[in-house]
């Protein structure tokens, strides 16, 4: 039997997103700030006394294993790995956002406060900036993109460089956020009242409020986007290929920043899955941003092995020494058979790759609320362990070694230390933590963006279908 | 005489544009009166007066700023101390580019911060006559005048066009 295409396109996942009045966008939003105090408290201390295990254990690392730099390959992958989803997670929305897309406006919130992740960036990229082999060794300089440049230049750069993406990423959050104080300083009482009238600083929403908020959005964008492709490939250029003797690769950082996207991707899709069942918004996110976020979740998965194989090829095709002992110390992890490195690899690929691009062909899965959240979480771990690979094995190479041609000897494969352990979960707690408190001081949606979505959109019925009518006006 | 303020609140966005517009025709000063909302409406939906801003030129000036500085600091060093590196010339532009870029950006981003302290008019410390209601979805029509001489006017205009609510300041 043949069905009919119309009656097929009425069903729950193409019915669209209901009209909720303005004034029960903020109440159900602003009530987010308050929903589950006990638990979200209870798990911010837990947060709280690891981030200070993981500080604790950054500093007696400082201390004790300051001079032997190929102890920090898990300290330089965690703040690649911080770098890569906090930094990037911010972008998702970017976008869409300039683009003038409608289903990007529940999650451009939740995005952007990942720029809070920044922090733990900072504080973890310090001891690595002590650790760093300057730029010459024993009287020797080695091959960077800072030719001729002072001494400490990828020190002083990079630092700047990430400091300029986090002070960008604040003020874009920041900025998207002032009209929603405005509402907390009108709606709530106590000290989320006073916290919301300080940070509106006197927003009434007039026009020209307004027009200059726009205006900021798409500046700071515009700026977030440029700095954040530019501090990976400082990042990935200087804490990794640098200290790594003959790779010379043009197409690593943009792997670096593409995967990036990825991981940003995937962590925004895991929050809004969260947040959407912990805080009951079912009404405020459809399955339309999910299925929109899959989509590009789906396409940067593809990009992945785009941009490793076009380095890949290079690599293997030339078969120099520098071209081989690249394939050993990066892919194999050893010069004869698979290394322990060489699975962390494979692995990273599955879960990277292989897994979430099988998962995410299916349209039903795209389509779905719960689908994507699987592929994400696969990427998350994927992107970990990918970050593992490169910079543990980068950090192995003995400072001795660091400006010779290439690579004559494959280091021993660094496993990580207590320490380690504790850092590396200590990072991701201060990464966590400041999302956890700020969604305690505003909502995870945007009060106004929401209001703006349902002002600019009316769910319309098409001849035997549903849709949404957008108005585009500006 | 202080200025005085007059803030009419509407349910629908549709007779507060009327309102806008009545104030246009019965002559009161552009830019003495404005819309007030809880969410951005598309512009001029209002019929309202669009300001002149400046924001564009501060990140503008801002990179101009940071792309000379990056110019100085690259070429007077290389200057400075001359090292011939591969044959390339002593001012070799991709040796630069990379602190030439990072100084354009950080200027630029830095003078936008101070863009919006000026052109946001924020904090905006004397915020007039307000209802925290604008922020439910109510339509504010605010006008501010000199003097007391067309308060009634302006009170006529705002109640006609359909405010349920008119506030003083």
């Amino acid at each position: 039997m043949i069905k009919n295409p119309t009656v097929e396109m009425t069903d729950e996942k193409h019915l669209p997103q209901a009209n909720v009045p303005f004034d029960q966008i903020a109440k159900d939003l602003v009530r987010t700030t308050t929903h589950g105090g006990k638990t979200i408290r209870r798990v911010s201390i837990i947060l709280g006394v690891l981030s200070i295990v993981g500080i604790v254990a950054l500093i007696v690392k400082l201390i004790t294993q300051r001079d032997d730099s190929t102890q920090w390959g898990y300290v330089a992958a965690l703040v690649s790995f911080l770098l890569t989803v906090g930094g990037g997670a911010p972008m998702v929305a970017i976008a869409p956002v300039l683009a003038k897309a409608n289903w990007v406006r529940p999650i451009t919130r939740i995005s952007a406060i990942f720029s809070l992740t920044g922090i733990a960036t900072l504080i973890m990229t310090i001891p690595l900036l002590v650790v760093l082999p300057p730029l010459v060794v024993d009287g020797t300089r080695r091959r960077s993109i800072w030719f001729e440049g002072p001494n400490f230049s990828p020190h002083v750069w990079d630092y700047i460089g990430i400091l300029g993406l986090i002070i960008t990423g604040l003020a874009l959050f920041y900025t998207a956020a002032i009209p929603d104080f405005a509402v907390m300083r009108d709606h709530t009482t106590g000290w989320r009242k006073r916290v919301g009238r300080i940070l509106s600083r006197g927003w009434i929403g007039s026009n020209s409020q307004w027009r200059t908020l726009r205006m900021r959005i798409g500046m700071f964008g515009t700026f977030y986007f440029l700095i954040l492709i530019f501090v990976h490939f400082l990042f990935s250029s200087d804490f990794a290929m640098g200290i790594v003797p003959g790779w010379r690769d043009a197409i690593f950082p943009m792997y670096h920043s593409i995967t990036s996207l990825q991981g940003g991707l995937a962590a925004v899709i895991a929050s809004l899955w969260f947040i959407r069942r912990y805080f009951k918004l079912e009404k405020y996110i459809h399955i339309d941003q999910f299925w929109s976020l899959s989509r590009l979740l789906f396409a940067t998965t593809l990009l992945w092995i785009y941009f490793f194989y076009s380095a890949f090829i290079v690599f293997w095709y030339g078969r120099g020494g520098a071209d081989k002992a690249w394939i050993d110390l990066l892919v194999r992890g050893s010069k004869e058979g698979i290394g322990p490195m060489g699975w962390v690899f494979i692995f990273a690929g599955i879960f990277i790759f292989i897994a979430p691009w099988w998962w995410l062909i299916w349209n039903s899965v795209r389509r779905s609320i719960n689908g994507p959240i699987i592929a994400a979480s696969l990427i998350l771990i994927g992107i970990m362990l990918d970050r593992v690979r490169i910079f543990v094995t980068a950090w192995s190479v003995p400072t001795e070694h660091i400006h010779d041609k290439y690579l004559m000897i494959i280091p021993q494969t660094s496993l990580p230390s207590g320490l380690d352990i504790m850092i590396i979960i200590g990072g991701i707690c201060i990464g966590l933590l400041p999302i956890l408190v700020i969604s305690r001081v505003i909502p995870v949606v945007s009060i106004w963006e929401m209001q703006q979505f349902n002002l600019l959109s009316k769910p319309v019925k098409y001849m035997k279908t549903h849709g949404v009518l957008v108005a585009k006006p500006d | 005489m202080p200025k005085q303020s007059l803030l009419g609140l509407f349910e629908k966005a549709d007779p507060a544009a009327d309102a806008m517009d009545s104030f246009n025709e019965a002559g009161f000063k552009l830019g003495s009166f404005d819309v007030l909302t809880g969410t951005p409406y598309p512009e001029g939906a209002f019929g309202e007066h669009v300001p002149q801003h400046r924001l564009f030129r501060f990140p503008a000036f801002g990179a101009i700023i940071g792309f000379t500085l990056a110019i100085f600091l690259t070429a007077g060093t290389q200057i400075a101390y001359p090292l011939v590196t591969g044959g390339k010339p002593i001012l070799s532009i991709f040796a630069m580019l990379i602190i030439m870029y990072e100084m354009t950006m950080l200027s630029g981003v830095l003078a936008t911060v101070v863009g919006i302290i000026f052109e946001s008019r924020l904090p905006n410390l004397d915020p007039g006559v307000y209802d925290k209601r604008i922020t439910e979805g109510m339509i504010g029509v605010v006008i501010t005048l000199d003097d007391d001489s067309r308060k009634k006017d302006a009170e006529d205009i705002l109640k006609k066009s359909g405010a349920f609510e008119v506030k003083y300041s």
